[in-house]
C-alpha cells in the first residue's frame, strides 16, 4: 500500500481551497473585469502561498531509522526541498534471517551511531557504526531482545534494555556497554520486559520502565546500581498499566512515562518519587519525546495510529494527528525544537514511514518511505542546505 | 554529593593516574586500584570498570578480582560533567586511563593418566587420557607430553602443544569446544615387546607416571579377510581378523587406478578405521595390513567407481519473481490431484498454492495472506485436509502459526490461529499425529494439539537447560522428536516412540550430540534399510560475510548473489549414549539448507543454497566423505534469468513426490525436475 502523500513535500504546502469571489452587480464592465482579474490574481497568490503560519525550513535535518523487518538502518533527510531517503545500510549478521534492528542511538557529538539487533542465537547484539560513512566499527553481544537504548554523555556508557519480548515473564536486565571498547561491562537486573529507556540530560541517571511488572527503574549511571524503583499504577493504585517509555524532562526533575495499557502519560516527580499529573491520551501511548526547550511533549499513540502533541506547562493536548498508515512507533526531535520525526511501522509488505511534523504549527510536512516496520529513530544532525 | 561545578572543574583540569599501573594476578586473587586525581578538584568521581569482566572484574570503587587466566583491560574514568558536542566529535567523553591486567592461570597441581589397562599384549594399542587439575580440582586445558622410559617395550604419542586452542567456527559464533570434545590431553600407547616400563605425562614440571606391563602376544598367527573382495567407492568393507581377540593395528597400501583422470594428483584415496572398516574415494587396488606384534596379515580388495550418476531433466517451473520464496510442501489432495504450498520471505505474509498434478504446467491457484512479513514454514497433515503455516514479523508482534483448511486448495480458508506464548516467531513447525511441534522463539519447541483444528491447545513444551540455548528445527519420526539447535546440536526426545515413557504431552530427552561447528540447522533421522543402521543426518546453515564489501550487504535489496557454507553431518546413533559423527557430505564453496531423505530409495535430497539441488546416494553403510566417494547422483542449478535475483540459484528446500523432485528456490519460486529414466509415478515418498 502506498500512502497518498508520497515524498513531494512541496505539494503538501498547498492545502487551502481555491477562493472565488463573485463580481459585484452594477460595476462597469471594465471595473468588473478588473475585479475579476484581481480576484484571479489573489486566488493564484493565495494558492501559491504556503498555508502554514510557521517559518520556512532553512536547514537540512538528518535522522537514522531502524527497519525492523528489513534488517536495515535508513538515513533520511528533511529540508527545504522536502524529505527523502538518503541511504540504506544493511545491519545484522545472517543474510537469510531477519534479525530485527530495533533501537537506534546517535552518540553525543554525532560521531557514531548504534543499533540494537533483537534476534540472535539466542542473544542479540549492539553494533557501532561511524556516521557518514556508515561502516561497522565494532559490536558486542547483549541479552535477549536488546531494544531501546541511550548513551550517557558523561561516561560514554550505552545502556540497552534486554526486552526479552518473547520469553518467559521473568525479570530481565539492562546491558551496560562501554562504547569505546564495545564491551559489555555490566548487566543490571530490571523488571519484567524492560522497554523504553533514557539517560537523564546530565548523564547521572538512567531510567527504564518494565512493561510487564509495571515499574519505573532508576539506575545510578556512575555506580551502575539500581538506586530507586517505583510501582506504576492507575489513580486508584491498581492496574496493569504496561509502561513502554520513560522520558526525563530536559531541565526539570521530572520524568514522563507512557502507560501503553491505560491510555495515559504520567508525570513522575523525581524528587518525591511520586506520580503527579496524568495526561489522558488516545489509545496506546508508546514512545515519548520532549523538545529541548522543555515545552512540548510528543507522544506516539500506537493503537490509535496517531501522534499527539502536548503542552507541558498547561498539561493540555494541543493536537493529535492520524498518521498516514498504521502503527505509530518511535519519535525523535530536532535540537532546535522545530521538528518531530515519527516512525510508522505499517503492516506486512508496507514500507515503513517517517512522518515529519512541524512543531510550530503542528502540521505534517513530509512522509518518507523507509524499510519495512520502521521502529527506532534518532536524530543525527542539522546542516545548511 | 559532588556539585556539577566541582565535577566540571575536575573534568577540565584533572589529570588522572592509577596505581598500580598494571597488575599481574593469579586466579582468585584480588587487588585494589587507587585513582590519583591531580588538578582543580582532587575529589572528582572516578569510576572503574573492566572490558573483560569474565577474566578480571573490578568494582566501581576499584576492587579487582582475577577470575580466569588471560588478559584484561581495566579502565578508570572521570566522567565529563556536561555534553560538549564539539569536543565529542573528536574525542570520547571523560578522562580515561587503562590498566592492563594479566591473570596467570592457577597453577597446575596434578596430572592423572587414565585408560591404561593393567597389561598390554604385544601389538596392542590403546587410547589414554591425561586429566589435568589445579589445587581446587578444577580441570585445566593443557597438553602434557607423553613419553615412555623404555621405547623398546612400548611407545607413546600424545596430542601435545600442537593441538592447543579453541575452535573458531566463525568470527561471530566464536565459542569454545562443547564439553563432549574437551581439551583432551590424550594420546595412545602401543605395546612393542614384553617387559615393564613407565609411561610419563609431564608439563610445566608436573609429572604423572603409570606402569606399563607388556605381556607376550599369545597369537601365533592372524588371518585377515574382507567382508567382500570387491566394492565401489563409498562401500564400507569390513576387515576381520582371526582370532577375533588378537590385538591388531591396521595400515593401508593404496594403488588408485592410474587410468582414471580423477585419481591423478588427488588426495588420500581411501581410509581404514581402527575398527577395521575400510572405505575408498577412488577406484583402485587396496591392500590392508593387519599387524599383531610380529604377525602380519594382508588382504586386498578391488574398488571400482560407484557410478551412481543419473541424468536429471527439467520438468517445469512455477516462477515467483516478485518476492522471495521460502519453504514448500507437496501433497496429494483429497480429490486425488497434487498440490503444493509455497511460503514467502520478508514480503507481505503470503502463502501461495499451486496445482502441480502436471508438474510441467504448474498453476498458481490461490493464495492466503496473513499478518506477517515471512511465512517461513508450511506443512500439511497426512490426510491432506489441513495445513499449518508459520508467522514471523506480525504487525502486532504476536506471531505463532495459522491453521488452514486446504480440503479445497483452490479456496484455502483460515480456520484458527495460535499465538499464545508463541509470540516470538515460529521459525519451523512439524506435524505429527494431530500435533504441531512448533519452534518457539528459537529457544524451545511447544507441542500444540490440533485434533480439533479449529481449537488448538498446548499440551507440552520442551526446553533444554544449557545457557544460551538456541533451537532451529524439529522433525518427528516414529515417536522421536529430533531437535536441531545451533548450540546444543542434535537432541533426541521421546514423544511416544523412544521407549522412555515419553509422549507429546511428556517429552523426555534420550540423547544428544553437540555440533562443533555450532551451525546446526536441520535434522533428518534415517534408518538404513540396506544395513539396519540408524543415522541422524544433521545439516548446517551458515553464511560468510560477503568479502566484496566491508560489511554485510542487503543481498535481496541489491539483487546480489548470496553464498553459504557448512555441510551435512552424518551421525551414527546406534548407541544413544555414545553417538558418533561418522561421515559428511560437503560441497565446496556452498552450504546446505533443508534436506529430505527417501528411506525406501535410500536417497538424500539436499537444498544446497548456491550449490543448487543435490541428490545423494546414502545406501549402505556411511563412513567418510560422501562427496569425494562419488555418491552424488545428480545436481541441478535453478538458474532463472528473470528471478528475483537473476541467475542465482539459492535452493531452500526439496521434496520428492510421485517420482518428481520438487524444490523451492529463494529467488525464483517452485521447480520440478525428474530423473530421465523415471517413469513410474505410483510410488509416493513420505517422510
Amino acid at each position: 500500500m502506498r500512502h497518498p502523500e508520497l515524498l513531494n513535500a512541496r505539494s503538501l504546502f498547498v492545502r487551502s481551497p481555491g477562493v472565488h469571489r463573485p463580481m459585484r452587480a452594477g460595476l462597469a464592465p471594465l471595473a468588473q473585469a478588473t475585479v475579476f482579474c484581481m480576484s484571479l490574481l489573489l486566488t493564484f497568490l493565495f494558492l501559491a502561498a504556503p498555508s502554514y503560519a510557521s517559518a520556512p525550513v532553512t536547514a537540512n535535518y538528518y535522522a537514522y531509522v531502524a527497519a525492523e523487518s528489513d534488517d536495515t538502518v535508513d538515513l533520511i533527510k528533511f529540508g527545504p526541498a522536502g524529505g527523502k531517503l538518503v541511504k540504506r545500510i544493511s545491519v545484522g549478521i545472517l543474510p537469510n534471517e531477519i534479525e530485527g534492528p530495533h533501537g537506534i542511538k546517535v552518540a553525543p557529538g554525532g560521531r557514531y551511531w548504534f543499533v540494537s539487533i533483537a534476534h540472535g542465537m539466542p542473544y542479540g547484539y549492539v553494533f557501532k557504526f561511524e556516521t557518514g560513512v556508515d561502516l561497522v566499527v565494532g559490536h558486542t553481544q547483549a541479552g535477549l531482545f536488546p531494544a531501546t537504548m541511550d548513551i550517557s554523555p558523561t561516561t560514554g556508557f550505552l545502556f540497552v534494555v534486554n526486552f526479552n519480548l518473547h520469553g518467559d515473564h521473568v525479570p530481565s536486565n539492562v546491558s551496560v556497554i562501554d562504547t569505546v571498547s564495545m564491551t559489555e561491562i555490566a548487566q543490571i537486573e530490571q523488571g519484567i520486559m524492560p522497554h523504553g529507556s533514557r539517560v537523564s540530560r546530565d548523564g547521572r541517571f538512567f531510567y527504564s520502565v518494565a512493561m510487564m511488572s509495571n515499574e519505573l527503574f532508576e539506575i545510578d549511571a556512575m555506580t551502575l546500581a539500581v538506586s530507586r524503583r517505583l510501582k506504576l499504577t492507575l489513580e486508584d493504585g491498581s492496574g496493569a498499566v504496561k509502561p513502554t517509555w520513560v522520558q526525563p524532562h530536559p531541565t526539570k526533575p521530572l520524568a514522563y512515562v507512557a502507560f501503553n495499557g491505560a491510555s495515559q502519560v504520567v508525570e513522575v516527580d523525581l524528587t518525591s518519587w511520586k506520580i503527579g499529573r496524568r495526561f489522558h491520551t488516545n489509545a496506546g501511548p508508546y514512545n515519548l519525546a520532549i523538545t529541548p526547550d522543555g515545552k512540548t511533549l510528543v507522544v506516539t499513540e500506537k493503537s490509535n495510529h496517531s501522534t499527539a502533541f502536548w503542552d507541558l506547562d498547561s498539561g493540555k493536548e494541543l493536537k493529535s494527528i492520524r498518521c498516514t498508515n498504521k502503527i505509530t512507533h518511535g519519535v525523535t526531535l530536532s535540537p532546535d525544537s522545530r521538528f518531530a520525526f515519527v516512525t510508522v511501522e505499517g503492516v506486512g509488505g508496507d514500507p515503513g514511514l517517517v512522518e515529519v511534523y512541524d512543531l510550530q504549527d503542528l502540521e505534517r510536512r513530509a512522509v518518507i518511505e523507509v524499510g519495512k516496520q520502521a521502529s527506532g529513530i534518532d536524530f543525527w544532525k542539522m546542516e545548511e542546505p | 554529593m559532588l556539585t556539577p561545578t566541582l565535577l566540571f572543574a575536575a573534568a577540565l583540569a584533572a589529570q588522572l593516574s592509577v596505581k598500580p599501573e598494571a597488575l599481574e594476578l593469579r586466579v582468585g586473587e584480588t587487588a585494589h586500584l587507587e585513582a590519583i586525581v591531580e588538578g582543580a578538584d582532587e575529589g572528582a568521581t572516578v569510576i572503574f570498570f573492566s572490558t573483560s569482566p569474565r577474566t578480571a572484574s573490578v568494582t566501581p570503587s576499584g576492587v579487582v578480582t582475577a577470575r580466569r587466566s588471560g588478559t584484561a583491560i581495566l579502565v578508570a574514568l572521570i566522567p565529563a560533567e556536561r555534553l560538549d558536542a564539539e569536543l565529542y566529535r573528536q574525542n570520547d567523553p571523560g578522562i580515561r586511563v587503562e590498566i592492563a591486567v594479566t591473570v596467570q592461570p592457577s597453577p597446575l597441581a596434578r596430572l592423572d593418566i587414565r585408560g591404561l589397562p593393567e597389561t598390554l599384549r604385544v601389538g596392542e594399542r590403546v587410547r589414554v587420557h591425561v586429566v589435568a587439575t589445579d589445587a581446587h580440582d578444577e580441570a585445566k586445558d593443557v597438553r602434557p607430553s607423553l613419553s615412555v622410559k623404555d621405547e623398546a617395550i612400548a611407545s607413546a604419542h600424545g596430542f601435545g602443544d600442537l593441538f592447543r586452542g579453541t575452535f573458531h567456527a566463525h568470527p561471530f559464533y566464536d565459542r569454545p569446544r562443547p564439553d563432549l570434545y574437551p581439551g583432551d590431553a590424550s594420546g595412545f600407547v602401543t605395546a612393542i615387546s614384553p617387559g615393564t616400563t613407565t609411561l610419563t605425562a609431564s608439563i610445566d614440571g608436573i609429572v604423572a607416571e603409570r606402569e606399563i606391563i607388556v605381556v607376550p602376544n599369545s597369537v601365533t598367527s592372524i588371518r585377515l579377510t574382507a567382508s567382500q573382495p570387491e566394492g565401489r567407492t563409498g562401500d564400507v568393507i569390513h576387515f576381520l581378523v582371526e582370532p577375533a581377540d588378537a590385538p591388531v593395528r591396521f595400515a593401508l597400501e593404496s594403488h588408485p587406478d592410474p587410468s582414471r583422470a580423477e585419481t591423478m594428483g588427488a588426495g588420500a584415496p581411501a581410509q581404514i578405521l581402527p575398527d577395521g572398516r575400510f572405505v575408498a574415494e577412488q577406484a583402485g587396488l587396496y591392500t590392508v595390513l593387519a599387524t599383531s606384534g610380529e604377525r602380519i596379515a594382508r588382504a586386498t580388495v578391488g574398488i571400482v567407481p560407484r557410478d551412481v550418476s543419473r541424468e536429471l531433466e527439467f520438468v517445469g517451473q512455477a516462477p515467483v519473481r516478485d518476492r522471495i520464496s521460502s519453504d514448500l510442501w507437496v501433497w496429494e489432495g483429497i480429490d486425488g490431484r497434487d498440490y503444493a504450498i509455497l511460503g514467502t520471505w520478508n514480503a507481505d505474509g503470503h502463502a501461495l498454492f499451486f496445482d502441480v498434478t502436471d508438474p510441467s504446467n504448474m498453476q498458481r491457484i490461490a493464495e492466503i495472506q496473513v499478518d506477517a512479513r515471512t511465512v517461513n514454514d508450511v506443512k500439511v497433515t497426512e490426510d491432506g485436509r489441513y495445513a499449518v503455516i508459520t508467522r514471523e514479523g506480525a504487525s502486532n508482534r504476536r506471531n505463532g502459526f495459522v491453521v488452514l483448511d486446504v480440503s479445497n486448495p483452490r479456496a484455502p480458508e483460515i480456520i484458527s490461529r495460535f499465538d499464545e506464548q508463541l509470540t516470538g516467531g515460529v521459525h519451523n513447525a512439524f506435524l505429527y499425529e494431530d500435533h504441531v511441534f512448533a519452534i518457539n522463539n528459537g529457544r524451545r519447541w511447544d507441542v500444540i494439539n490440533i485434533e480439533d483444528p479449529t481449537n488448538p491447545f498446548r499440551v507440552s513444551r520442551f526446553e533444554g537447560k544449557s545457557p544460551g540455548r538456541s533451537v532451529h528445527d524439529v522433525w518427528v519420526r516414529d515417536g522421536i522428536a529430533f531437535q536441531a539447535g545451533n548450540t546444543d546440536g542434535i537432541v533426541l526426545v521421546d514423544v511416544g516412540g523412544g521407549g522412555h515413557g515419553g509422549s507429546p504431552a511428556n517429552p523426555v530427552e534420550i540423547g544428544r550430540l553437540p555440533q562443533l561447528t555450532g551451525w546446526n540447522h536441520a535434522v533428518w533421522p534415517f534408518r538404513s534399510p540396506s544395513t539396519g543402521k540408524f543415522y541422524v543426518i544433521a545439516g548446517d546453515e551458515a553464511h560468510p560475510v560477503n568479502p566484496r564489501v566491508p560489511g554485510p550487504i542487503i543481498a535481496w535489496e541489491e539483487r546480489s548473489a548470496s553464498r553459504a557454507m557448512g555441510w551435512i553431518h552424518v551421525l551414527e546413533f546406534e548407541d544413544f549414549d555414545e553417538p558418533k559423527e561418522i561421515a559428511r557430505y560437503r560441497v565446496p564453496e556452498a552450504g546446505p539448507h533443508n534436506l529430505w531423505i527417501d528411506w525406501e530409495q535410500e536417497i538424500m535430497y539436499v537444498a544446497y543454497f548456491n550449490g543448487g539441488l543435490r541428490i545423494v546416494d546414502v545406501s549402505g553403510e556411511l563412513v567418510g566423505d560422501l562427496y569425494q566417494q562419488g555418491r552424488e547422483i545428480a545436481k541441478f542449478y535453478s538458474d532463472d534469468t528473470a528471478g528475483y535475483v537473476p541467475n542465482s540459484p539459492f535452493v531452500w528446500g526439496p521434496q520428492p513426490h510421485k517420482g518428481v523432485i520438487f524444490f523451492s528456490d529463494f529467488h525464483s519460486g517452485l521447480w520440478a525436475v525428474r530423473f530421465v529414466d523415471s517413469g513410474d509415478r505410483s510410488s509416493e515418498s513420505m517422510p
